[in-house]
């Protein structure tokens, strides 16, 4: 089954069923995962799998059918009974039309003929030698796990409109968990590398920073509460953009009024020293395509100009409700409607070396990682988090490793009138490509 | 594809003709649909179906696994070889570990229903929606609400070389309302969920209004509180937070690939004493108000596993192979997302046994402190190598002289594993179980449904975030 002319025949039998408009996105993954321990591999994954996603409209009744497509019939029926559930469906008022234009931006970087082979015994080299590496790097330290993911991933859409679009892209995601122990206790850390391509990719260096780190936090305890400075490291960095000003500039959430940047465009949201880009074809990131999940060609955006709100990011259907372009941004999540959503991040450096923010933290923790960042409430720009991985620095110097406190604030006074300087190092985490912040003040919640 | 045992056997036979000795075969099929109103526009009406077949292969210890979505005997001829292909790729780096042989189920599970919500007609889903979507929004002080409509039916069949032979087919359905509302320059959110493992039946029994009234006017509330001072509280914890609770404080901390691998605090811990001797602490396959599921994805028996008996830590959560480097025996906690994926160790519905205690009394002790509801509670997250876990709750009160008196916002507490429960010092008499169609637990990029729960406790030590 050849994806593009599978997605456009889907189209045409809704449309000759009696469909006023349909879409087909259809994906054809085939992957491998394998998996280590310290003292040997253990398992390897692999399969390959077509899925398609039918919007099936009649007049304004949209419904939305999703299958896993074994032959072509399956996606006759998807459409089928995509039709039957709009004829029962109510109108949306603010429905427009699928988007009229699909296309390709150009991108490099995304395919990686390595990956796209998917020969287990290369994957396995790879978990094979990481494993070891830890102990090797440190004495205190051994390989917990390690795996790599790698996929060949087929996507196409087509719709009433235009031809349908179509892209070969791969996907690669290496991971370890690394775990320290002396007298003084233990520590865990987890490194990874995420990318199309293997282009990036040092082994050597993720298992070292990862290695490094839990090393490091060995005998973590406890700051008193009070007020800090902070410096957020990128990964930590990447979580609160993620979690906290991403969902505020989704078009979508705007629009519903559950976003507390409704409104806020062109005003200074953010320090004039944060310059945030949403690049849908950047090379080498993970949430790079020719188009978004609905066709529309990908392209690079100026979220925030030196803190301005300059966009938010759109897909077709909130972008015709405000009489505008979309912006590229479609995404599938589960079972859900397209909706908008970031597909790579990216902040500029800023020109302080991390070496000399670290030295101006009189007193204050750098923080590596935390777990639940992801709770905070968007609605609000309440942080909240609980920290697993930072130093305490005074006047320089670290002091001792931190974990287990609970750090808070509003996100946009932290970022705002809170933020002092950017590094000039940036890191690759997943689709964000950040360096490190330094902030004023954050609260520490502690036992 | 056909999911039946019949030809689930079949498939296993033709692995073993191949010349292996120890293998599994898991069918799946799930169906998922959904009806959602966001701020009074219909978005969702929506349909998801996933079906395939697994392939488990292990030789010398190494574990070969493929999936196919095609039922075709070329395609299943395919993935059977390259299930066997992929361990023995491994078998020469792969270390020698034994899996258990015993946790071999057999029999048939189904959900029972009266109303099979997979077959309610789309307007009338869509009309019970709608009109709970609006009713939220004509409330003073709202801004926005999501109103969910889930129905799902998940069906398993597990054939394996060890003499598995299980069909399990759950049935679920839900609804789920977000409520966002604006004070001043305040926005804030709360979402809850109610889900029965069963049929329309419920949703037509149930007081939906009453519910989206609630969850509304929480947000409304809440908007206008403020967030608690940070620091550290004496807590009354109500009987819907305390199942998040503990799935973060312990749940993890005590599935076995966490213990095997040294990425548990709880390693090396069986038969001391980790809590309060109040708390005892049990996964279970089928309980009132759980996620009913008496046989894992290995086909394995799932009772009831005490893991945490007055306070001592009984054991572990456990798969074959688990089990087997373990010396313990399966506990039925192999549980895979579907049949893209080989299967990790899981929670099933782990929650605390109730106390004897009048939940009045819990606050009779409690002079200046906190009681913390699951309400608007979005979930948790935990680190068991290191110990810490932390989860949100919804709006809460700070308790004065013994009585909830102010309602704070929702936040987030944290506290350590090995030492919040030794804190537990009066636990109430009123269980309650609950699980969710919307969402499930998360664990290396794969969901799944689980069930948590237990009664009011009160815990001496938490840290409460704020500002």
């Amino acid at each position: 089954m050849e994806m593009a002319a599978l997605a456009e025949r889907g189209v045409r039998r809704a449309e000759e069923l009696g469909a006023s408009e349909a879409e087909l996105y259809v994906v054809r993954e085939r992957l491998v995962r394998i998996e280590g321990v310290a003292c040997g591999l253990e398992r390897v994954e692999c399969g390959e799998e077509v899925t398609a996603v039918a919007r099936v409209l009649v007049g304004r009744r949209l419904a939305l059918q999703s299958s896993v497509i074994a032959v072509e019939e399956d996606v006759y029926r998807l459409v089928e009974g995509a039709l039957r559930v709009a004829r029962a469906s109510e109108e949306d008022p603010h429905w427009h039309s699928l988007p009229k234009t699909l296309g390709k931006s150009p991108t490099v970087d995304l395919v990686d003929p390595r990956i796209a082979e998917g020969e287990v015994d290369h994957f396995a080299e790879i978990v094979s030698r990481a494993v070891s590496l830890p102990t090797a790097i440190d004495r205190r330290a051994r390989a917990v796990r390690a795996r790599v993911a790698a996929s060949r991933i087929e996507r196409a859409v087509a719709n009433s409109y235009q031809s349908p679009v179509s892209e070969v892209s791969t996907y690669f995601n290496f991971s370890i968990t690394v775990k320290a122990s002396d007298e003084r206790g233990e520590s865990t850390y987890y490194g990874y590398h995420e990318a199309p391509t293997l282009r990036e990719f040092n082994m050597e260096a993720v298992v070292e920073e990862a290695t490094r780190v839990a090393v490091g936090t060995i005998g973590a305890k406890a700051v008193p509460a009070g007020g800090y400075q902070a410096l957020f490291m990128p990964r930590f960095f990447a979580s609160l953009l993620s979690s906290l000003l991403v969902p505020a500039v989704r078009a979508d959430l705007v629009q519903r009024e559950r976003s507390p940047l409704r409104g806020r465009l062109y005003s200074q949201v953010l320090s004039g020293q944060l310059t945030i880009i949403d690049d849908g074809c950047a090379p080498n990131m993970v949430g790079s395509g020719a188009f978004d999940e609905e066709g529309v060609p990908t392209r690079r955006k100026v979220v925030f100009d030196g803190g301005v709100l300059t966009t938010y990011l759109y897909d077709t259907y909130t972008a015709n409700i405000e009489g505008r372009a979309s912006t590229g941004n479609a995404r599938r999540s589960g079972g859900s409607n397209v909706h908008p959503d970031a597909t790579n991040i990216i902040v500029l450096p800023g020109t302080s070396p991390l070496e000399s923010l670290v030295r101006e933290v009189r007193r204050g923790l750098v923080i590596y990682d935390a777990i639940g960042s992801w709770l905070s409430n968007y609605v609000s720009g309440l942080m909240n988090a609980t920290i697993t991985h930072a130093y305490y620095v005074e006047n320089g110097e670290v002091r001792h490793p931190v974990k287990g406190v609970v750090i808070s604030g509003n996100v946009y006074t932290i970022l705002r009138e809170g933020l002092v300087a950017v590094s000039r190092e940036v890191e690759l985490v997943s689709n964000y490509l950040v360096p490190a912040a330094m902030v004023s003040e954050v609260t520490v919640a502690s036992e | 594809m056909e999911l039946s045992m019949d030809f689930c056997k079949e498939v296993l036979e033709e692995v073993m003709r191949r010349g292996v000795k120890e293998a599994l075969v898991r069918a799946q099929e799930r169906v998922y649909e959904v009806v959602v109103f966001d701020k009074g526009v219909l978005r969702t009406v929506g349909r998801t179906r996933l079906v395939g077949l697994g392939i488990k292969v292990v030789l010398n210890g190494a574990v070969g696994y493929a999936y196919t979505s095609s039922s075709d005997p070329e395609s299943i001829g395919r993935a059977i070889d390259m299930a066997i292909a992929a361990a023995r790729s491994l078998a020469t780096r792969a270390r020698p570990r034994a899996f258990s042989l015993e946790g071999a189920g057999s029999g048939k599970y189904r959900t029972r229903y009266l109303v099979d919500p997979l077959s309610i007609n789309v307007e009338d889903k869509i009309e019970l929606v709608r009109d709970l979507n609006k009713l939220s929004l004509d409330l003073v002080g709202l801004v926005s609400a999501v109103t969910r409509l889930g129905a799902e039916r998940d069906r398993k069949v597990v054939v394996s070389s060890f003499g598995a032979e299980v069909e399990v087919e759950v049935t679920a359905v839900g609804l789920s309302h977000l409520a966002v509302a604006k004070s001043g320059d305040v926005m804030e959110r709360v979402s809850d969920q109610k889900t029965f493992a069963g049929g329309y039946e419920f949703v037509r029994a149930y007081d939906w209004e009453a519910f989206v009234r609630e969850v509304s006017e929480l947000a409304v509330k809440a908007s206008q509180a403020r967030a608690p001072p940070p620091g550290v509280y004496r807590a009354v914890v109500d009987n819907e937070l305390v199942g998040l609770l503990l799935h973060e404080a312990f749940g993890h901390a005590s599935e076995g690939d966490h213990v095997l691998h040294g990425t548990s605090v709880l390693s090396g811990k069986v038969g001391t004493p980790v809590a309060s001797e109040l708390v005892t602490i049990v996964d279970e396959g089928l309980v009132e108000g759980g996620y009913p599921l008496p046989f894992d994805d290995e086909g394995a028996p799932k009772g009831r596993t005490v893991v945490l008996d007055r306070g001592i830590l009984k054991g572990y959560l456990h798969s074959r192979s688990t089990a087997g480097e373990m010396g313990s025996s399966p506990t039925g906690n192999a549980r895979a997302q579907d049949v893209t994926f080989d299967t990790l160790v899981r929670q099933t519905n782990f929650y605390m046994l109730p106390g004897d205690a009048r939940v009045e009394e819990l606050f009779e002790g409690l002079s200046d402190g906190i009681y913390l509801r699951g309400r608007g509670a979005s979930g948790g997250e935990v680190d068991p190598s290191l110990g810490t876990f932390t989860f949100s709750v919804g709006p809460s009160y700070l308790v004065r002289r013994g009585e909830p008196a102010e309602l704070v916002r929702g936040v987030i507490v944290s506290g350590s594993i090995l030492e919040t429960l030794k804190g537990v010092d009066m636990v109430a008499r009123d269980l309650k179980v609950t699980t969710s169609v919307f969402g499930g637990c998360g664990k290396e990029g794969q969901l799944v449904r689980v069930g948590d729960g237990g009664p009011h406790i009160r815990v001496q030590r938490i840290v409460v975030g704020g500002i």
